[in-house]
């Protein structure tokens, strides 16, 4: 007695066929898809520098400032910064005898997204007094983030305030005990730190912060 | 890895969810005209492409973390967590053939697809994870951003989706 191979049932055969098919378009599929992704990147060359500066910073770092606690480093010397803006136009943060808020921005932070038009209405408004100075810093920058670069982000928001590109690896944030994005840092004429303060902020809030850097002046 | 390879692995990810979006959205529409009889256009391949859709979105999500350097966030995890026990769960259930595995895979991805929800939710409304960004891991900061809508947890929310209907569908091919 010999065995003998059972033929395979017609239903068999034709799930199998069935399948076969199914394999051979989801092959197909994939590659036209691998295809169009290649095709919609391109192959567009990018300046990797684009949104980084090359800042200098001396002096003590503060500690990180977490946000919504006290702030342990008030009275503490911030550390002078030179810097320069996206056209390199050199901006610092030293002590020169003239108070200072320093606003640290993240082009990809939703909440600095929504701050800055609020705070450059609030300027525009006239609510900073010309014994106070505001100094941005973007920092943060991530090509590969959203809202990139983000020179092209303040531009359009009008943005008026001198900004310091910080650099790749964040010195002037890391320097300043940045622990959330927006930080707002307000100095004294010499570089004082007279208190740090994280998340976006009503236009009541940054009239406290002025009030804070004046009464330095006065104090 | 350098920009120009994970810019092009972003458009691959959003191709592939928005074809998963359109294979979610068709398969219902299906589901509607033809009644339970649809669960006979995939059969037993239901699960298998379940499989896939977990597979694959198990597979990116370890590329953006371990060869992008994208550190995941809160919210990130709750979903790994969702859908990485998943790739395991379906291919044994696949193997198997064993109906039961959508008792195991549709509150999985039902929860998963909670949590993504909630994300994007978060990443349209910001303040619902508080007023600023940790410059680290932010959940209310989009990753990154396909066709001016698409980000990570998007992918996810719809893998969820499709790994729902699929395992709903072949439960009616296997009942």
């Amino acid at each position: 007695m010999t065995a003998t191979k059972k033929p395979k049932s017609g239903t068999t055969q034709a799930r199998g066929n069935s399948t076969l098919w199914w394999i051979i378009g989801g092959v197909v599929g994939l590659g036209l898809i691998v295809w169009l992704a290649m095709s919609i990147a391109g192959e567009v060359p990018v300046d990797e520098s684009i949104g980084y500066g090359d800042p200098t910073v001396e002096g003590d770092p503060l500690p990180v400032y977490a946000a919504g606690q006290q702030d342990v480093s008030v009275g503490l010397t911030a550390p002078t910064v030179e810097g320069a803006d996206w056209n390199d136009n050199p901006v610092s943060i030293e002590p020169d005898g003239t108070p200072k808020i320093v606003i640290f921005l993240a082009h990809w932070c939703p909440h600095c997204q929504a701050e800055v038009p609020v705070i450059q209405d609030w300027i525009n408004d006239g609510n900073v007094p010309d014994t106070v100075e505001l100094v941005s810093v973007v920092t943060g920058t991530d090509r590969l983030r959203p809202n990139w670069p983000p020179q092209d982000w303040l531009e359009e928001e009008g943005w008026t305030p001198p900004v310091i590109m910080d650099d790749e690896i964040t010195t002037v944030a890391v320097n300043y005990g940045m622990g959330a994005t927006p930080m707002f840092v307000v100095l004294d004429g010499n570089n004082t730190n007279l208190g740090r303060i994280t998340g976006e902020l009503s236009t009541e809030a940054l009239d406290q912060l002025v009030q804070v850097a004046e009464a330095s002046i006065e104090g | 890895m350098s920009a120009q390879t994970i810019i092009v692995f972003n458009n691959l990810f959003a191709i592939l969810t928005l074809v998963a979006l359109a294979g979610a959205i068709g398969l219902t529409v299906y589901r509607v005209v033809r009644g339970p009889e649809a669960a006979g256009l995939l059969g037993g391949r239901a699960i298998w492409l379940a499989f896939a859709v977990a597979l694959v979105s198990t597979i990116g999500s370890l590329m953006y973390s371990e060869l992008f350097h994208y550190v995941p966030c809160r919210l990130c995890w709750f979903q790994r967590i969702a859908m990485y026990p998943l790739a395991v769960i379906l291919l044994v259930g696949a193997i198997r053939r064993e109906a039961v595995v959508r008792f195991y895979g549709i509150p999985l991805a039902l929860i998963g697809l909670a949590i993504s929800i909630y994300h994007n939710l978060v990443q349209f409304f910001p303040s619902l994870e508080g007023g600023s960004c940790d410059p680290a891991v932010p959940c209310s900061a989009r990753s990154i951003e396909m066709f001016g809508f698409m980000d990570l947890p998007f992918m996810a929310g719809v893998g969820f989706i499709l790994i729902t209907i699929l395992l709903a569908i072949y439960t009616k091919a296997t009942e």
